[in-house]
């Protein structure tokens, strides 16, 4: 076994698994908060991908600096699809519905995009995108560290303002207990609104990184969803530590497994590791009953 | 104890989409007072309670509070005019700690001063808040979990303590604790409306008792009244009245 080329395949595992932990913690806090699985999250981060695109080739701007633009934009598109559609959710049928809900979504989105964009697929340019550098011997690619370094300053942000921040307060609170947290005056609604939004802006970060380092139409939307919901399943519904180290363990024991054992079994790898997890902890790796924050 | 009406209660038609659970509730909650509602099973108590907090909007009728009209309010609204509701479940968050929790109680004020005076009324009041401060909620007994609920909806300094079966799950020891901390809150000035399964001493210590059955108001009148009345202590009570007077 070639001990080099195992320590390559899980630094990039870390580095790229941190992108999708950051992702799927979008997607895991408005399950949390909501009862919402939002399976429009895949194709919203392509949508994130796409806004890069736009403003990189249309008017020239960074892939990074437009974030500044997409994140917002994003937010945004979170608040007006929570408004519309999925406030409107309401009893026992809430969670199930939301699926279908946010498949439509996703469906009008996809459709929405091949026509913008078309369904040839491509990818974000910028000088720094195939640029790398050597420490220590290990090859580390720019864009890759960027996207870690990218996905721990939004986590960490989103962090503090969960654990430092009044808001954040009232989204734990409602994370744990909704109609607890609305008999102490908050305003469970509005939390999770601003969760929602909160949840498709990280696309933003998420899709730019996706994009770079990828090819992608909007179907590639299909992959990326399967693989979020993997993780939030494995990190346990609703736990945000669970999503972020879920997230991480996709792609580290699919990389160290194809080195071990060959690509073929690298996707296969995970999936066995999330139903031998399954089989012990049904509730995931951090999933609890009544306190959903790990 | 002044017998004015603090809260009004009209014509409450309620449910949860299945049909309606409370058909016609009517009465009053007089100002100062320990208002206890009893009832069988089923009859719509939890509910009604529900609805003052605003967590059940009702189909039909009328709540008076201070001038407000409780129907169609948000819990938060409601809690903004003073009314506090510890819910039957416990309703602490667990993975917080016993002091983040109870400064939760006072979430609707932005004054951090005031929010530091409250903890301190309240930590003299429950020890327990002291002695377990920095613990996650979650590791509290049934007991202590409720009696730091009784803190927490004190930290809004509430006008009326809407209590959902407060000694549900609780040892003879702590059930003696929990009802004589809801006499000191009234002996605070505070209302307090309550549902109570353990319907003898609740009625006991309350000036004014309501029985429910099948949503809507069988009996009200004092809480000796309710006490004594021998088909009410037939039916809700465990037994007749006159097996209660030689059993004490």
């Amino acid at each position: 076994m070639n001990v080099t080329a195992l320590i390559d395949a899980a630094k990039d595992g870390i580095l790229t698994g941190s992108l999708y932990a950051l992702m799927a913690t979008g997607l895991t806090l408005v399950f949390g908060v909501m009862d919402i699985i939002n399976v429009a999250q895949g194709i919203l981060v392509i949508v994130g991908a796409y806004l890069s695109y736009a403003l990189s080739v249309h008017f020239g701007i960074d892939l990074f600096l437009g974030l500044l633009i997409t994140i917002p934009t994003l937010f945004v598109v979170g608040i007006v699809i929570e408004r519309a559609f999925l406030g409107r959710l309401k009893g026992p049928e809430k969670t199930a519905m939301s699926i279908l809900v946010t498949y439509a979504v996703s469906l009008v989105i996809e459709g929405s995009l091949n026509m913008i964009f078309s369904v040839n697929p491509v990818q974000l340019h910028a000088w720094y995108v195939n640029k790398s550098f050597v420490v220590g011997g290990y090859h580390f690619a720019f864009i890759y560290l960027a996207g870690f370094a990218l996905a721990v300053v939004l986590l960490s942000a989103l962090y503090y303002m969960l654990y430092r921040t009044r808001f954040g307060v009232s989204v734990r609170a409602s994370l744990a207990d909704q109609a607890s947290a609305a008999l102490v005056g908050i305003d469970v609604r509005r939390v999770s609104t601003i969760c929602f939004g909160i949840g498709v802006a990280v696309t933003a970060a998420g899709g730019m990184i996706y994009g770079a380092t990828t090819t992608f139409n909007a179907s590639t939307s299909y992959d990326l969803i399967s693989r979020l919901l993997t993780i939030i399943v494995l990190g346990g519904m609703g736990s945000l530590g669970g999503a972020m180290l879920a997230g991480v363990l996709l792609v580290f024991v699919g990389n160290v497994v194809g080195v071990i054992a060959g690509a073929v079994w690298s996707t296969m790898a995970y999936y066995v590791l999330l139903i031998i997890v399954l089989l012990v902890r049904p509730q995931g790796l951090f999933g609890k009953q009544s306190a959903r924050v790990a | 104890m002044a017998e004015t009406a603090y809260v009004s209660i009209k014509g409450v038609i309620a449910g949860y989409g299945g049909g309606d659970v409370l058909k016609g509730v009517e009465f009053d909650v007089p100002h100062g007072g320990v208002t206890c509602i009893v009832g069988p099973n089923g009859s719509g108590k939890s509910t009604l309670l529900k609805t003052v907090s605003g967590l059940v909007r009702p189909r039909l009728g009328e709540i008076w509070f201070k001038g407000h009209n409780l129907v169609g309010m948000s819990p938060k609204e409601i809690l903004g005019l003073g009314v506090v509701q510890v819910p039957q479940n416990h309703s602490l968050f667990r993975e917080m700690t016993v002091d983040e929790n109870v400064e939760l109680g006072a979430f609707l004020v932005k004054d951090k001063k005031v929010i530091e005076s409250r903890m301190n009324a309240v930590r003299e009041m429950f020890p327990i808040i002291v002695e377990r401060a920095n613990d996650k909620a979650g590791s509290l007994s049934g007991g202590q979990q409720r009696l730091v609920e009784f803190a927490r909806c004190l930290m809004l300094e509430p006008d009326l303590v809407v209590l959902d079966e407060p000694s549900m799950g609780l040892d003879p020891k702590t059930l003696k604790i929990m009802f004589n901390t809801i006499k000191m809150m009234n002996s605070m000035g505070r209302t307090v409306l309550l549902v109570e399964q353990n319907a003898r001493q609740a009625l006991k210590m309350s000036h004014f008792g309501v029985v429910l059955e099948n949503g809507k108001v069988r009996l009200s009148g004092t809480g000796t009244d309710v006490l004594n009345n021998p088909e009410i202590g037939a039916l809700y009570l465990g037994g007749s009245i006159e097996e209660t007077k030689h059993a004490s």
